[in-house]
């Protein structure tokens, strides 16, 4: 297929959608799209609608900005005003919600926060106002983190001492293992992320099926795509079959991308354990700046609390990321949070399951 | 001439949830500098785009972009 159209052909898809029903047979699977594009595109395209009873789509964790703990936003707001630094972030963390207000209501009460696009932005605005001190605050999985390894080796390679990076990078394959140990989980397969195996590949993948026995299909995000890869995992499941398959073979390759990932092996060391929102601690799951780039390394550079904060007790945020619940049944969905005043952090990303949930079809959730 | 759109809906200046990473914009290559290469958007939208991560970027080529930074470059038909 050369076209988008193709991707988005209502024959195809209704035909997609029969021959998963035809393949499901009498057995019901839980399936998890791990990707919060993927969750985004499923809402948005209804692709819900269209699929068997029998297969229930479970929202995974793979949203950076909604399994963030609250606890880091506040360090690195509370870091920023402390020291008086620029706080740098990407546009998606300014409305996530900390103890002490969000970063757009921060910069509403005065302090420098900048949206930027990249860590190459935050880097540029150092380089042009030697007077700011600029922190830029790194969130996401392995698609995010190359662009930040990049940027620091520019910044050691050009002596940019007006720079640092608030390190919260995090890694998909400790999280898909936490949810595959827990014993109330009951998942059967998984649509692996898309683009986060340009970077990884999916050869990390092949733990799943070898350790647990559970397929894997790395996704595109078409409406085609989706539906593709689903009945590809239903077709393993009925086979009593568990491997990995790339669906997504025209962005990502096996092997995923040596270059970034070596970037990243130089500029980062594995956190012994980092807290995911809702998961908890989960062993070597995060990035901390390697020690070769301490100067870089806001954490390094200036003291970090290190604060634990409670989550509103009412939101069920937990839950919901881990697939045990359905956005529309937290007490607070659509009422007290809403994605212009959002409680929990899933309700603040556009790929969050409760902001894709409340964007595209929140009258059927709360009918 | 490949669709953009086939890998992605995202543009230069809507790139849907830049943090979570997984909305990559595809972009085709006008032209390389060194590790940099210009590059438009479905929307013809232009940027400059770090290749470090990607070999031997030619004029033409189709890549999947995050945070201003190539990824993967597009296999048409794979």
């Amino acid at each position: 297929m050369k076209y988008v159209d193709e991707f988005r052909d209502a024959a195809i898809i209704r035909e997609t959608a029969a021959e998963i029903e035809r393949t499901v047979g009498n057995r019901r699977y839980r399936i998890m799209e791990v990707c919060g594009g993927h969750t985004h595109s499923i809402y948005r395209h209804g692709l819900h609608d269209l699929l068997p009873e029998a297969i229930e789509l479970v929202h995974g964790p793979g949203c950076p900005v909604c399994v963030l703990p609250m606890g880091r936003v506040d360090d690195g707001l509370n870091l920023a005003a402390r020291e008086g630094l620029t706080f740098a972030a990407f546009g998606d963390m300014m409305r996530v919600p900390g103890t002490e207000g969000s970063a757009l209501e921060r910069k509403a009460a005065g302090m420098d926060v900048r949206i930027v696009y990249s860590p190459l932005d935050a880097l540029q605005i150092a380089r042009q106002n030697p007077d700011l001190d600029v922190m830029f605050f790194a969130i996401g999985f392995e698609t995010t983190a190359p662009s930040t390894a990049l940027t620091l080796r520019q910044a050691k390679a050009d002596g940019v001492e007006n720079f640092s990076v608030f390190c919260n990078h995090i890694t998909i394959m400790p999280a898909l293992r936490a949810l595959l140990d827990d014993p109330t989980m009951e998942l059967d397969g998984f649509v692996g992320p898309g683009h986060v195996s340009t970077v990884i590949g999916c050869a990390p993948y092949e733990e799943i099926p070898e350790r647990y026995g559970k397929p894997v299909v790395v996704s595109g995000f078409e409406p085609l795509d989706l539906l593709q890869s689903i009945l590809l995992v239903v077709r393993q499941l009925e086979a009593g079959e568990a491997s990995v398959e790339n669906q997504y073979g025209r962005a990502v390759t096996w092997e995923g991308n040596a270059a970034a990932m070596a970037a990243m092996d130089e500029v980062f060391t594995p956190r012994p354990t980092f807290e995911w929102r809702g998961l908890g601690g989960i062993p070597q799951s995060a990035l901390a700046v390697d020690d070769a780039y301490a100067a870089w390394d806001a954490e390094a550079r200036y003291a970090v609390p290190g604060v634990s904060v409670m989550e509103p007790e009412e939101a069920c945020c937990g839950s919901v990321l881990k697939g045990q619940m359905k956005p529309s049944a937290c007490p607070l969905f659509g009422t007290e949070c809403t994605p212009e005043q959002p409680v929990g952090a899933l309700m603040v990303s556009s790929e969050g399951a409760c902001a894709a949930q409340y964007e595209y079809a929140r009258h059927e959730a709360m009918a | 001439m490949i669709d953009l759109s086939q890998y992605g809906t995202c543009t230069l200046d809507d790139d849907g949830c830049t943090t979570c990473g997984d909305a990559a914009v595809p972009v085709r290559v006008r032209s390389c500098n060194g590790t940099t290469a210009r590059c438009e958007d479905r929307t013809g939208q232009e940027a400059t785009i770090s290749t470090d991560f990607v070999d031997d970027v030619r004029p033409g080529d189709v890549l999947l972009v995050h945070a201003s930074v190539a990824l993967s470059r597009i296999r048409p038909g794979a």
